[in-house]
């Protein structure tokens, strides 16, 4: 029980971690450059969280830049209270693409290879973001099968993951590009997580991750981490030997199978409690009835040995050790503070804001759209600017050109805001000035005529931040589903207290059949 | 040797099938892009743009060690190789070198664990020598200060001014390639839009 609070807070803790570096990132962002003030991503909570909840502490310390210097990067390679950590998994395919020793890399995956060595997969179990949140996939599930939907269950071979670890260092290695980095879960949360604090997109990977609950809720439990995740099967290996994991004393298992369900990664802890799958997570000791599994330290296959050390001590001493490992990544933090003179910022020597460029060709033309600012503000008066020049004999274009502007509407006819104008231009640019009202995607049509025919140019700009239609319907049909589900799940177990109640009992019946079916579909 | 069922041999060699058959997909998007797409500004000490992408690990140190917020992360739509990869976008933050920050060597070529971005000290010789994260290029018909108005914005941006950039009448700005690093401060401050100079990565 105790074990499993513990890991659950250090799950949690690295999620915190993950999230605090990206934040403090962003105050390191504002100490140096002052940026906070005129940015619009500040304006919010993100800007909350820096000013209350970042700052204070990170002040209060003795250096904070030294602290503040030492916290970066991702659960891919991170830098934690300057000491470097990186992913096997990253310095391995790193190997396979640059076919290059760079020798920091290597030293920085020495604690996490150390601590697999002697702790086997615990990495997954009790770090890897990505395990968590298909940990909640499967409670998903739970609660499908509770409302009597069953969800297929499909399981494949833990072997494939070997096999995909493998061919994916082959590949990264043949075309000198990393595939993991992109894929891999610890490092696509972490990403996303990033992305999300520092306000830019990653829709690509969020996709990704939504792929993969899904296939686990829907088609197949656990199919990430037990057959597919290279990390896992990287950590595995290197965790083969390890002396700290889970036995089972024969004398007191009473064969109740309590543990077979509810194993994570998906094996039998009865018979296979010394396998390379197992990640030492510790759930089946927890669901252990008869208290017949058990951490011990000892090498597979030392059955006699191990039995006479296996006292509740040495579980203990176990459970010590996973628990300290982790805090002995010692801190050394070192530096002077300099008060020096602020980073000079732009903003008070030139006053720009950014623009926003929108690149296209026409015939030999570049036409180049330029908006002031970068992003318009709906209401106030944008500035866009044309600039059309000849690819070949690099010559400004310099003939009147027309100029439409219209708001694209979801339903129905475009809206125009400016009606066409033609337009001749002002220190080698076409310039309009126009009003966009509300916050939404607008097109500027520019006509000019290329080679004998006219060419419309259709630039798509956007003002505001427009709520995107396609993200309203699926979150709206995603949280229509899950309440329905839910409504299912009330009901079914309403029903099933009635027939109880009336002594008849099928509705129990089926849904113990049914987790009894999981139960045999898991063991492979 | 346990016999292997049809199912479940048609199972496996479908699951490995499908592995192989994503792997074999991806390699084919990540070499197409890597050769199709034009190479993004680097941050400074990056290797020549295929070692980098090689080398890269995607994991972000140096976008949160910059402290200009200077390095982006290239968004997963760029194409598979250059995704998460760390590139500038002058207009909207410049590489200031690291040079009123604390320390002995800019901030993201010492947080790299891979070697993709070489270390690189704080000196002007180690910066000219080996910062080249592409050449400034004026465009002409733009530039104000070539058309019939004066500014000198750039100039006074420039790390590197006396050097890297001179101006001549009417602020009249000059790149000097040689000595150019890249930086993009003279991009960032241009007062023009689009602006009239712009940095273009060196062809490696």
């Amino acid at each position: 029980m105790i074990l499993q609070v513990l890991r659950r807070t250090v799950q949690a803790s690295v999620l915190l971690v993950m999230v605090s570096i990206a934040f403090m990132s962003l105050y390191a962002h504002y100490r140096s450059a002052r940026v906070i003030d005129d940015d619009q991503l500040m304006a919010g909570m993100r800007g909350e969280v820096v000013t209350k909840l970042i700052y204070p502490y990170i002040d209060a310390l003795d250096n904070p830049t030294a602290f503040l210097d030492g916290n970066k990067g991702t659960l891919w390679s991170m830098k934690l209270f300057g000491v470097d950590l990186t992913d096997p998994l990253a310095a391995a395919e790193m190997l396979a693409t640059s076919k290059h020793i760079h020798w920091p890399l290597l030293i920085s995956i020495v604690i996490p290879v150390v601590v697999t060595l002697i702790l086997g997969r615990v990495f997954c179990s009790w770090i890897c973001p990505g395990y968590v949140l298909f940990e909640i996939a499967s409670k998903l599930r739970k609660l499908l099968r509770f409302a009597e939907i069953q969800p297929a269950n499909v399981s494949f071979s833990h072997r494939n993951k070997y096999i995909f670890l493998f061919v994916g260092l082959v590949v990264a290695a043949v075309c000198s590009a990393p595939l993991f980095a992109l894929i891999y879960p610890p490092a696509v949360i972490s990403r996303i997580v990033h992305a999300w604090v520092f306000g830019t997109a990653l829709s690509g990977m969020l996709v990704l991750v939504s792929v993969l609950v899904a296939i686990e809720v829907f088609i197949s439990p656990r199919w990430w981490c037990r057959t597919i995740c290279p990390g896992g099967a990287l950590y595995g290996l290197l965790g083969w030997l390890r002396p700290i994991r889970v036995k089972l004393s024969k004398s007191k298992c009473t064969g109740c199978m309590d543990c077979l369900p509810v194993c994570e990664a998906g094996i039998n802890p009865i018979t296979q409690s010394s396998s390379i799958e197992c990640d030492n997570c510790g759930v089946c000791i927890r669901y252990c009835g008869d208290k017949a599994l058990y951490f011990t330290i000892g090498l597979p296959g030392q059955e006699s040995s191990s039995q006479k050390i296996a006292t509740r001590a040495t579980s203990k001493a176990a459970m010590f050790v996973m628990l300290i490992v982790p805090l002995l990544g010692p801190s050394t933090v070192e530096g002077h503070h300099i008060l020096g003179l602020p980073h000079y910022s732009y903003k008070e020597n030139y006053p720009q804001r950014p623009t926003l460029e929108y690149p296209a060709t026409t015939g030999p033309y570049d036409v180049l759209l330029t908006s002031y600012p970068g992003i318009p503000v709906p209401g106030e008066a944008a500035n866009i600017a044309i600039y059309i020049k000849n690819r070949e004999t690099r010559k400004v274009y310099s003939e009147p050109i027309t100029i439409r502007v219209l708001q694209t509407s979801t339903f129905g006819d475009n809206i125009i805001i400016l009606p066409s104008t033609t337009r001749t231009p002002f220190d080698n640019e076409y310039k309009i000035h126009v009003t966009l009202p509300i916050d939404s995607e607008y097109i500027v049509e520019v006509s000019m005529p290329v080679e004998g025919r006219v060419e419309v140019i259709p630039f798509l700009i956007v003002a505001g931040q427009p709520t995107a239609l396609a993200s309203m319907v699926i979150v709206g049909s995603f949280s229509v589903i899950i309440v329905f589900v839910v409504i299912r799940a009330i009901h079914k177990k309403r029903q099933r207290k009635r027939r109880m109640v009336a002594g008849v009992d099928h509705g129990h019946e089926a849904y113990e059949a049914g987790s009894v079916m999981n139960l045999g579909e898991k063991v492979l | 040797m346990e016999k292997v069922d049809r199912r479940q041999f048609v199972k496996q060699s479908t699951a490995i099938g499908v592995t192989l058959g994503s792997g074999a997909y991806v390699s084919g998007l990540l070499g197409s892009a890597s050769t199709a797409q034009a190479s993004p500004l680097r941050p400074p000490g990056a290797l020549s743009e295929e070692d980098f992408l090689s080398t890269c690990i995607r994991c972000m140190r140096c976008v949160d060690a910059c402290p200009n917020r200077a390095l982006i992360s290239t968004p997963s739509h760029a194409g598979g190789a250059q995704a998460c990869t760390p590139m500038m976008q002058p207009r909207k933050a410049a590489c200031m070198l690291c040079l009123s920050e604390e320390g002995d060597y800019l901030k993201c070529t010492e947080v790299c664990p891979s070697g993709a971005l070489r270390l690189i000290k704080k000196t002007k010789a180690d910066i000219k020598e080996r910062v080249s994260i592409g050449v400034a290029e004026i465009d002409f018909d733009l530039c104000y200060s070539y058309n019939n108005w004066s500014c000198g914005a750039c100039f006074r941006a420039c790390p590197l001014a006396g050097e890297a950039m001179t101006v001549g009448m009417w602020e009249r700005p000059t790149i000097h390639p040689e000595a150019c690093v890249g930086c993009g401060c003279c991009e960032r401050s241009c007062i023009r839009y689009p602006h009239a100079i712009r940095v273009k990565a060196v062809a490696s």
